[in-house]
């Protein structure tokens, strides 16, 4: 994900402002992993092989 | 009945199960979709919501700065991320559940949400999911939302009513879907009951067609 999609998204809970933790990145804009963090109530959420999952945790894990 | 949370990590994983034979089914935008954001002003953030492999986002990444692609499914965002990068076209990928938006207050001034509500398996849901648009769209926002319509011919029904239906991978193995299919009054109350309004109303190939825009603005 690009870094300029910070001033975009936002928890999904409580629509915060999350922070960004980039592990991995390619260039000056593209994350490829890391961690976004909200804020406010501080539900963490995954951005894995550069796409972040910020889907609700409740939503995450399931078998097919 | 399973519970509803269930319900739709369900139908996510059916996708991400499904999601190379569906991207595959799915070469072709809409018509309908086409007309709308072909009539629509061009804007600064655009999103498709439930883009499954971005058929749709590519289509308003010729009419907005920056495209947000967002499905619930991970395995439909890679096959959006292979189009995007077959076709050249640039499209912010997020993983995201439609009636629990991570985007911020008034950001989006064009969205399509295609073939997606009727995914969410009850009306609260829905509804909500409908509210979240509302929230995300800047005041002079538009958007075009679809749902599967009992007016489809394989239906014959005329009150909107829960279902399955299978999709069936090419070895033959069939995966089923949850789905709420719309009567055509009933899309209408929902979007009238949620903080939308309708600006525009038909009923197009077996879908309901709303253009909608966040109320009393």
């Amino acid at each position: 994900m690009k870094q300029s999609l910070m001033d975009i998204i936002c928890c999904p809970l409580d629509k915060q402002e999350l922070e960004l933790d980039a592990t991995e990145t390619e260039g000056d804009e593209e994350v490829i992993s890391g961690t976004l963090t909200c804020t406010e109530c501080g539900e963490t959420y995954p951005i894995e092989d550069g796409i972040p999952n910020l889907l609700p945790p409740d939503m995450r894990d399931v078998e097919a | 009945m399973e519970d509803a949370e269930t319900e739709r990590r369900e139908v996510r994983a059916t996708y991400d199960y499904i999601a190379d034979h569906f991207a595959q089914t799915r070469e072709y935008a809409w018509p309908e979709v086409e007309e709308f954001v072909d009539d629509a002003p061009y804007a600064a953030v655009a999103l498709d919501l439930g883009c499954g492999n971005g058929r749709h986002a590519e289509l308003l990444a010729d009419h907005a700065d920056r495209v947000l692609a967002a499905d619930a499914s991970r395995g439909l965002l890679d096959t959006a991320r292979e189009r995007a990068a077959e076709r050249g076209f640039d499209a912010d990928l997020v993983q995201a559940d439609a009636a629990r938006l991570p985007v911020r207050d008034r950001t989006v001034e064009l969205a399509v949400y295609v073939a997606t509500l009727h995914h969410l398996p009850s009306r609260a849901a829905r509804v909500g999911s409908l509210d979240e648009l509302a929230r995300v769209l800047v005041p002079e926002g538009r958007a075009l939302v679809s749902a599967w319509s009992t007016a489809h011919e394989k239906f014959g029904r005329t009150e909107g009513f829960d279902t399955t239906v299978d999709w069936t991978l090419p070895g033959g193995e069939t995966v089923e879907r949850f789905y709420h299919i719309y009567s055509p009054a009933e899309f209408r109350d929902d979007v009238a009951e949620s903080d939308l309004e309708l600006v525009d109303f038909e009923v197009s190939s077996g879908n309901c067609y709303g253009v909608v825009r966040p109320a009393g603005e």
